[in-house]
């Protein structure tokens, strides 16, 4: 089988989709015009560059060359997942937090997967490395941003809880137990969710883009079997690492439950 | 006597202004000692410091003596018990929260431990299958008290502890606290309540500009 060439010219003619998009926001009053705009263009300016990227880097392979695009991408989600946070520390220090967890998470989904699971001829072919740590390191990030903002959130809004909590003598694990729980569980959902409807909603992305490139949809459906199990694994160990930095930035050394505003607290909720 | 509890040249500033500036203050065994003072002028400041949820810039806190910074954290806040105006209450039952120190310690407390806890605060111990958040005001306060008082604490402080409650349940609390200061556990009060600064007989100090002051009266 070979796959269907798609000449600039019909590229250029997919564009009439997004003019449609744009005159239904614009009837619609949704104010989306502007963005989608600029996504039109700024989605076909990143895409060609990685795609130029990913030429450069099949024409000449290296290892040197995939392991830093790789480190790149992990800074980069490091960069992304501590940039979403409205309440907590500074980006600056939840960077390199964040870098930490989805660097770890990834390597424990990825070197296992790659070593035994789907071997490549080289172990830096990139045509495998980049994109499938692409998929990985980005369900990492995800899992890290949201375990953060929840978690510093839910510790800040109910703080009259966890103070209490350290009152009774309770430990920071003990004290904020419950917020750290409640946000991995958050963070993995929608992945879980994924794995549950995969094929019967709609079929992934990758395996989608294999089958129209002509593989056989065995091999593409046991591709996209492994991409999703290591998409779990990578949502619960980004998620549980997260969670345990997260704890540990909301207290002092002395235990005592931080503020990231500078507010003064009050002892227990607001009082009428 | 020994103080139990003891602070020495506190100094805690927010957003420019001096909120602790040099406080000194000792609770002796068995001593009740009351706080007033304008609002946001640091009692609850204080209050936090002395149950070591908040550091001051400078000063120190000792307990029976020690620095409280070389001890855990978890042993010092179970030693003094901080009862806030409003206390949260945990999900769950009455039971439940009267449990949770207890609970927090790998330890569990026999009901009959927790309905006599409850009972000392003036609460009906009906009200142990209740569900905490469902309740008043006065009554999360008083399970907050027997929250505290299962851990039987060595020093108290309270933070308002009659502002929600009507006369007479104010008095049964007054009377607790009195009675928890006869047993030897210093109890230090912010409180503005005149019936209950009478009804306290204890130490009455005031907290303005950064300083504690006694008032002179008792």
């Amino acid at each position: 089988m070979s796959y269907v060439n798609v000449t600039l010219v019909q590229l250029v003619a997919s564009l009439g989709l997004m003019a449609l998009a744009i005159v239904l926001s614009a009837r619609d009053g949704l104010g989306l015009e502007k963005d989608m705009a600029i996504g039109t263009v700024r989605a076909a300016m990143q895409l060609f560059a990685v795609g130029l990227l990913l030429a450069l880097l099949f024409q000449h392979e290296h290892p040197v060359a995939v392991l830093g695009l790789i480190a790149v991408m992990v800074m980069v989600a490091g960069w992304t997942a501590a940039r979403r946070i409205s309440y907590g520390p500074g980006t600056g220090v939840l960077f390199r937090y964040a870098t930490l967890a989805v660097l770890v998470s990834g390597a424990v989904v990825l070197i296992p997967v790659f070593t035994f699971v789907i071997r490549p001829a080289r172990w830096y072919e990139a045509r495998l490395l980049v994109p499938i740590s692409g998929m990985i390191l980005s369900n990492g990030m995800n899992g890290v941003a949201l375990v953060f903002e929840r978690v510093f959130a839910s510790v800040h809004d109910d703080a009259a809880s966890v103070e209490q909590l350290l009152s009774l003598g309770a430990t920071p694990q003990q004290a904020v137990e419950r917020h750290t729980r409640a946000a991995v569980r958050a963070a993995l959902r929608p992945t879980i969710n994924a794995l549950l409807t995969v094929g019967l909603v709609a079929l992934p992305g990758m395996m989608t883009g294999q089958i129209v490139s002509g593989t056989a949809p065995g091999q593409a459906v046991r591709y996209q079997l492994v991409i999703m199990y290591q998409l779990v694994a990578v949502a619960v160990v980004a998620g549980a690492m997260a969670a345990r930095f997260a704890r540990a930035l909301s207290f002092t050394p002395q235990k005592q439950l931080r503020s990231f505003d500078d507010r003064a607290r009050p002892l227990g909720p607001p009082k009428a | 006597m020994p103080n139990i509890l003891e602070a020495k040249g506190l100094r805690k500033h927010y957003d420019g202004r001096v909120l602790l500036d040099g406080v000194d203050i000792a609770l002796e065994r068995g001593s009740i000692t009351t706080v007033g003072g304008p609002s946001g002028g640091g009692k609850t400041t204080l209050l936090r410091i002395l149950g070591f949820l908040t550091e001051p810039e400078s000063g120190r806190v000792l307990l029976d003596g020690t620095d409280v910074r070389t001890l855990s954290p978890e042993e010092v806040r179970r030693r003094v018990a901080l009862v806030a105006q409003a206390p949260a209450m945990f999900e769950g039952t009455v039971l439940d929260n009267v449990r949770t120190g207890p609970r927090l310690q790998g330890k569990s407390l026999p009901e009959e431990e927790a309905r006599r806890a409850l009972e000392r605060t003036g609460l009906d111990a009906q009200l142990l299958r209740n569900d905490a958040r469902a309740l008043s005001g006065g009554e999360k306060l008083r399970v907050a008290l027997a929250r505290a008082l299962v851990l039987s604490p060595e020093a108290w402080l309270l933070d308002e502890p009659t502002a929600a409650l009507d006369p007479e349940r104010a008095d049964l609390v007054v009377d607790l606290l009195r009675s928890l200061a006869a047993q030897g556990a210093p109890v230090l009060v912010v409180t503005h309540d005149e019936r209950a600064l009478k009804r306290l007989c204890g130490r009455c100090c005031t907290l303005a500009g950064g300083h504690l002051q006694a008032d002179g009266r008792e």
